[in-house]
Parts: structure tokens; C-alpha cells; sequence
């Protein structure tokens, strides 16, 4: 007989036989599994170092082309900041004035590339700020526009670029570059310019009252008589600022009655304001008019336009910009005092600081503006007379072509105290804002004058 | 404060003593300067100016702090502790918050013939005849310019002094009362005394302010007609940016650092003292 305990052993032997066959099996599985996933990761690392292989050319080739990138990003900006620079211009111009220069601006803009800013500053304020940039090497703008003067000292003081080479003489008004020659070469350049060519009045006024334009000095005093039994206190508005609308007054009184050349005695210190030549001059015709109130007290001189244009006066000497100022420039008419011989013609004057940035773009800009195709552009426009002689008549408004004829046949003067500048310039203003409110003090007036004169 | 402040201020005052050129030449910009008809225009006293911007510097003194102490004391007073005080207070202000350029243009139109105020004022009255542009004359420019800057500058000392009012104990006045003390008397015994301090500073710095007035000369007259309206802060302008002598401009900018350095000095004592 077989016993339980023997059975239990054969079972026991039996499950283990089971269990470790199946373990076995399972094993051989697990082992194939782990062959399989032994030539799998081979098969994979080979793979990633073929990957590895090619991410490297990859890096390479990607490296290369990050430099090349580079250097066509480099190479870009390069010629873009060649390409298109902005420059700065600095003029004196705002308002409509401004509105009128900036198409020529517009202009070079479309013909060369180059990117133009333009900031407005005043001669008066150019002064202040000069200087002391150009002490530090340093300038605010490109191109700048500033008194003829201060031009040529500049220059002189070495701040200023030559540009004798950008400018052929012989293309401007005789005379209208002298303000800017130092030593027989250019350190600037005149763009347009106004014409103070004397007395401006409404021709509606004028007809309205039967009156007509005076060809003689007692013509010229019977007018202003006239007016006064009309009820014009003062016929003729002053206008008054720092004093260079009085300075244009008595200038024109000068060359007028002490000829066109006094004038450039006066600039070059030849003569003397104490002479009887210049006395003689205030003292029969201008001081006279201030004595019998035929001027009015100095007035802001855009509250004069105003009065003036409103019928408050009859007259208003002021220079040829003025027919950019009034509403219907149809209506303007004027003459100058009878006799005249030479006419102030004021141009703007235009440099390069010696600290440009953009010295070439700055000539390119220099050139144009030189040109007579931006001029023609400008005077188009109405208020300015070109100073390039190959801007013809035709290219004028008609009443600014009438104010280019009124310098036909006459002597074209520099202005005097923009020539002479510094303490004269102030000076010269200062005193002739006396001369008007107190006219028996003329003596002492061009004494004062004298004693700062060249 | 060496870099901004102490630097300038030394190299200003040895900028004066220097030619153009850059030579050591001593006192000989002084002796230019303050011999020049610029400065000091005496001759043929008495006269209308001009009598030179240190001169105008002067009579600017001497006219604009009386007033504009006086008139800021007196609308201090009256203003006191009234209903609708501070509208008030804020309009006589408003020159004191003006920018001076503005201040100076209307200034000059303020006393212009045909629009101004003032001349306005005048033909009402019955005095048609004294109208004129006040700006354009040598003899009204530089009093045109004072009396508009009293109306600028009242703001300031109003201000101080409603502020120095409020500190005065109410018990002071009752007691002068009760002793039958009038208002003048409360106003000579107590309250003068006791603004002593706010009246030192208002004193120092309207001197100052007197010496270095700039702003509205240049925008109202420009120094005119006639240099009768110069004053010492225009003239040192005039000889850096339109004459370009800077070694003169050095010399004014000097003197008026002595000035201020005069007139600060007392105020800085008194301070400290207290």
C-alpha cells in the first residue's frame, strides 16, 4: 500500500517538476525577451551614434550657417546705415515758413535716400548753443543755418567745414557769398534770401483812397501828409522785436540817401558813423518822420502785420517774406524810397559743423540746397528770391516775381548789422529803438554806434 | 555739489581774470567792466535811465521789496481767517507759479499803448495823455518791468507771511485787547515783531531774487530801449552769447556771486542764531 506521505511527496515532486517547467519556459521567454531587447539596444546605440554621426555634420553645417547669417546680418546693417542715414537740418523756419521748406527737404529725400530731420532753432538761440557745443566737439545738427557772420568766425576758429569745392561762385548773386569767405575760401553757402525792398501797402487801400505810389521825396512826404488828414496818426506801423525791423528801415534810409556804397563802408569800417555823410542822413529825412510822427512807436512786429493788414496803417517796411504772411499776397504792393539805388537783399547762410557725423550725406545735402533745382522748389513757393542766378522769373508767384524785378537795376547789399554781428549787431538794435521814441537823442545814438562799429 | 557747484563757480571767477587769449591779465576785465557805461552810466545825474545794469540791479531793489513785501503782508493780513480766503490766495499766486518768459511777455503787453491794461486803466481815470507803450520809452522801460514783477513776485511773500500769521498765539491779541490796545498798535507790538523771521526771509530771498532777474527783461525789452532796462544778469548774457566776451561775462557772473554771497550771509547768521 502506498501511504499518504508518499503521495504528497510525488505531488509535491510533481508541482515542483510543473512550476519549475513552467518556470523554465517563462525564463527562456524572459530570456528571449532580453535577446531580443539585447539586439534591440544594440541596434539602438547604434542608431544614435549614426544619429550622434549625422547631429554633428548637422551642428557643423548649422554653425556655418549661424556665422554666415551673422555676417550677412553685419553686412546688412552696414550698408543700410550707408544706404539710409538720417541727417539733421537746423533751420529758423516754423509754421508756414517751415511748411514751405520742408518739400524741399521731401525732395533730396526721394532723390538721394537719404533720411532729413529737421529741428527749428533761431539765429538768436543758435548763438547760445554753439558754442558751447562746438567747444566740446560736438554740433546739434548736420546743416545748420545761422547768421553769415558767425559763419566766418567759426571758421576762423576752425568748427566750421570747407566747401569751397561743393560751390561754384560764378552760379550766385555777385556778392551774396562774401559773408561766408574766409581767406578766399567758402565756409558756407547761401540758399534763398529775402529782398527788404521798402514800403508795403494794400493796393485796395491804396485804391480806395486815390492814392498812388511816390516817385519823389516830396511825393513821398505829400503821401504821408495825405494819410495823416485822413486820420492816420501815424501812417507807417513800426515794427518792433529785438530791433531788426528798425535796423532794415535805417538801412534802407542809408543806402538810399548816402548811396549803395556807404553801405559797405559802414560793414567794412571805412566809414564813421559820426561823419556828416551818415549824420546828414538820419538827420534830414529819417529823424524828421520820427519828429513829425509819421512812424508809429515800435510795435511786435506781427501785431504790426496785423494792424497794418487790417487797415490800422497804410504802410509797413519789412522784407519780401511778407508775401508768405498775409492771406491775399494779390493785394500787396510796394516801392521803395524814391531815389533808391541798391536794395538789401538778406540771404540765409548755410554750414557744416567740422563735427558731422555724416560729413558726405552732409554734402550731398550741402550741394542740393546749393542747387538751383532746390531753390526753384523754394521760391516756387512764394517769400523767398533765389540766390542761384539759374533760377529764372518764370519759377516766381508774380508778386514775388515783382519783388526779383525791383532788384533789376539796383545795387544787391549785404545787411549790415548781419554782416558785422556781435556787440555792433546788438548795439545797433538796441540804439535805434531810441532813435525812435526819442529822436533829438541822435547824437549820442551814433556815438554809441560808433563806439562798437569796425 | 563740487562737480556742479564748487568747480563752476572757481572756474568762473579765474576765467575773469584772463584775456582771451588765455593770459593772466589781473583785475584789467574788472577795470573794463565796471568802468563801462554798461555797469555804471552816471554821468549828467540826475537823469532817466539808462544808468547801468548795476545801477538798475538798485533802483530794482528799491522799489520792487518795499512793494512786494508790503502789498504780501497786507493781503496776508486781510485774507486771514476769511471765507473764500484761499481763491483769493491762489490767484495773487498765480504769478509766482508763472514761467518768468511768460511773465515777461505779459508784462509787455500789459503796458502796451493800444492794447494794455494799464493804459487802459490810465484813460479811464482822465489821464489819456501819460499812454503810451511803457516798454518802448528809456525813460518807463525799466519801472515798467519793476511794477510787473511785483504783481510776479507777491505770491511769494503773501504766502510766507500767511503761514508766519498762523503761527502768532490768538491769546497775544486777546491779551492786548483786554490791556486796550487798537489794531495798529497789536499790529506794530505783536504781529511785526513776531514775523521777524519770515520777514528776514523774505527780504534775503527777494534780494536775490532782484539781483538775478533775467527772464522778463530779455523777453519784455531786451534790455531797451537804449540799454535803460539792462540789468546785471541780462548784461553778463549779452557779453557771453551775443559779444562772445566770455572773460567779461565771467567778470559780471562774479560780481554777482559776491552779492548774493552779501546778502545771504546776514540771513544764514540770523538763522543760526535763532
Amino acid at each position: 500500500m502506498v501511504n499518504k506521505v508518499e503521495i504528497s511527496i510525488i505531488a509535491l515532486v510533481l508541482i515542483a517538476i510543473i512550476v519549475s517547467g513552467a518556470a523554465l519556459g517563462y525564463s527562456l521567454s524572459i530570456l528571449d525577451k532580453l535577446d531580443k531587447l539585447t539586439s534591440n539596444m544594440a541596434d539602438l546605440t547604434s542608431s544614435l551614434i549614426d544619429l550622434t554621426g549625422t547631429v554633428a555634420d548637422v551642428a557643423e553645417k548649422v554653425g556655418a550657417s549661424l556665422d554666415a547669417i551673422n555676417e550677412i546680418q553685419s553686412r546688412l546693417e552696414e550698408v543700410e546705415s550707408r544706404l539710409m542715414p538720417t541727417i539733421t537740418v537746423i533751420g529758423p523756419w516754423s509754421g508756414a515758413e517751415m511748411d514751405k521748406f520742408l518739400p524741399v527737404l521731401a525732395r533730396f529725400e526721394a532723390l538721394t535716400g537719404i533720411n532729413v530731420r529737421y529741428k527749428i532753432y533761431r539765429a538768436e538761440e543758435l548763438a547760445t548753443l554753439l558754442p558751447a557745443q562746438f567747444a566740446t566737439g560736438t554740433a546739434p545738427g548736420d546743416v545748420i543755418f545761422m547768421w553769415g557772420w558767425f559763419i566766418a568766425e567759426n571758421a576762423k576758429n576752425g568748427h566750421v567745414m570747407e566747401v569751397t569745392d561743393l560751390i561754384d561762385e560764378s552760379k550766385f548773386l555777385s556778392g551774396s557769398l562774401d559773408a561766408v569767405k574766409v581767406n578766399g575760401k567758402f565756409y558756407g553757402c547761401a540758399y534763398t534770401g529775402k529782398v527788404k525792398p521798402g514800403f508795403w501797402y494794400r493796393k485796395s487801400f491804396f485804391a480806395a483812397r486815390n492814392l498812388t505810389e511816390p516817385k519823389t521825396w516830396n511825393e513821398f512826404l505829400t503821401l504821408l501828409d495825405t494819410l495823416k488828414a485822413m486820420g492816420f496818426e501815424h501812417p507807417i506801423v513800426s515794427g518792433d522785436e529785438i530791433g531788426w525791423p528798425l535796423s532794415d528801415i535805417a538801412e534802407h534810409f542809408l543806402i538810399t540817401y548816402g548811396g549803395p556804397e556807404l553801405q559797405l563802408q559802414l560793414i567794412d569800417g571805412t566809414a564813421s558813423w559820426t561823419e556828416d555823410s551818415v549824420r546828414g542822413v538820419f538827420e534830414n529825412y529819417l529823424v524828421p518822420l520820427l519828429e513829425n510822427g509819421y512812424f508809429s512807436e515800435p510795435i511786435e512786429w506781427t501785431t504790426a502785420k496785423d494792424q497794418w493788414w487790417q487797415g490800422d496803417y497804410a504802410l509797413y517796411f519789412m522784407g519780401s517774406w511778407i508775401t508768405g504772411m498775409v492771406d491775399d499776397p494779390s493785394d500787396l504792393g510796394v516801392f521803395s524810397l524814391p531815389d533808391c539805388e541798391g536794395l538789401v537783399f538778406a540771404a540765409d547762410y548755410f554750414f557744416i559743423p567740422k563735427y558731422t557725423q555724416y560729413s558726405d550725406e552732409a554734402k550731398e545735402l550741402f550741394k542740393f540746397l546749393a542747387s538751383s533745382e532746390a531753390q526753384r522748389l523754394q521760391v516756387a513757393q512764394g517769400g523767398h528770391i533765389a540766390t542761384n542766378i539759374e533760377v529764372s522769373l518764370d519759377s516766381y508767384p508774380e508778386v514775388d516775381r515783382r519783388v526779383a524785378n525791383l532788384t533789376v537795376g539796383k545795387a544787391v547789399l549785404p545787411d549790415l548789422d548781419d554782416s558785422i554781428g556781435g556787440e555792433f549787431q546788438a548795439t545797433f538794435w538796441d540804439q535805434l529803438k531810441l532813435l525812435w521814441v526819442s529822436p533829438q537823442s541822435l547824437d549820442d545814438i551814433l556815438r554809441a554806434i560808433e563806439a562798437v562799429a569796425p | 555739489m563740487i562737480i556742479f557747484v564748487v568747480f563752476p563757480i572757481l572756474n568762473t571767477i579765474y576765467i575773469s581774470f584772463l584775456s582771451p587769449e588765455g593770459g593772466f591779465i589781473g583785475l584789467e576785465n574788472y577795470a573794463m567792466v565796471i568802468g563801462s557805461k554798461k555797469i555804471f552810466n552816471l554821468e549828467g545825474l540826475p537823469k532817466n535811465p539808462p544808468l547801468g545794469a548795476f545801477v538798475h540791479n538798485m533802483i530794482w531793489i528799491l522799489i520792487h521789496l518795499p512793494l512786494s513785501i508790503i502789498s504780501g503782508l497786507i493781503f496776508a493780513i486781510i485774507l486771514k481767517d476769511v471765507k473764500g480766503s484761499s481763491i483769493v490766495k491762489t490767484l495773487v499766486f498765480l504769478g509766482m507759479v508763472t514761467p518768468m518768459v511768460v511773465g515777461g511777455l505779459i508784462i509787455r503787453y500789459t503796458f502796451e499803448k493800444d492794447v494794455g491794461i494799464v493804459n487802459g486803466l490810465l484813460s479811464l481815470i482822465g489821464l489819456g495823455d501819460l499812454t503810451k507803450s511803457w516798454t518802448a520809452y528809456p525813460d518807463t522801460a525799466l519801472f515798467a518791468l519793476i511794477f510787473g514783477s511785483v504783481w510776479l513776485w507777491t505770491g511769494f511773500s503773501m504766502i510766507l507771511y500767511s503761514a508766519g500769521l498762523a503761527t502768532i498765539p490768538k491769546d497775544y491779541y486777546e491779551a492786548a485787547k483786554i490791556d486796550g490796545a487798537g489794531p495798529f498798535k497789536m499790529f506794530f507790538r505783536i504781529t511785526l515783531p513776531l514775523l521777524r523771521s519770515i520777514t528776514v526771509t523774505v527780504v534775503t530771498m527777494t534780494i536775490l531774487y532782484e539781483l538775478k532777474i533775467f527772464d522778463i527783461v530779455l523777453v519784455a525789452t531786451y534790455g531797451g530801449p537804449g540799454e535803460a532796462s539792462s540789468v546785471l544778469a541780462f548784461q553778463m548774457w549779452l557779453y557771453a552769447f551775443r559779444y562772445f566776451q566770455f572773460n567779461k561775462a565771467a567778470v559780471v557772473a562774479s560780481l554777482l556771486t559776491i552779492l548774493t554771497t552779501i546778502v545771504t550771509i546776514p540771513m544764514i547768521k540770523f538763522m543760526v542764531k535763532r
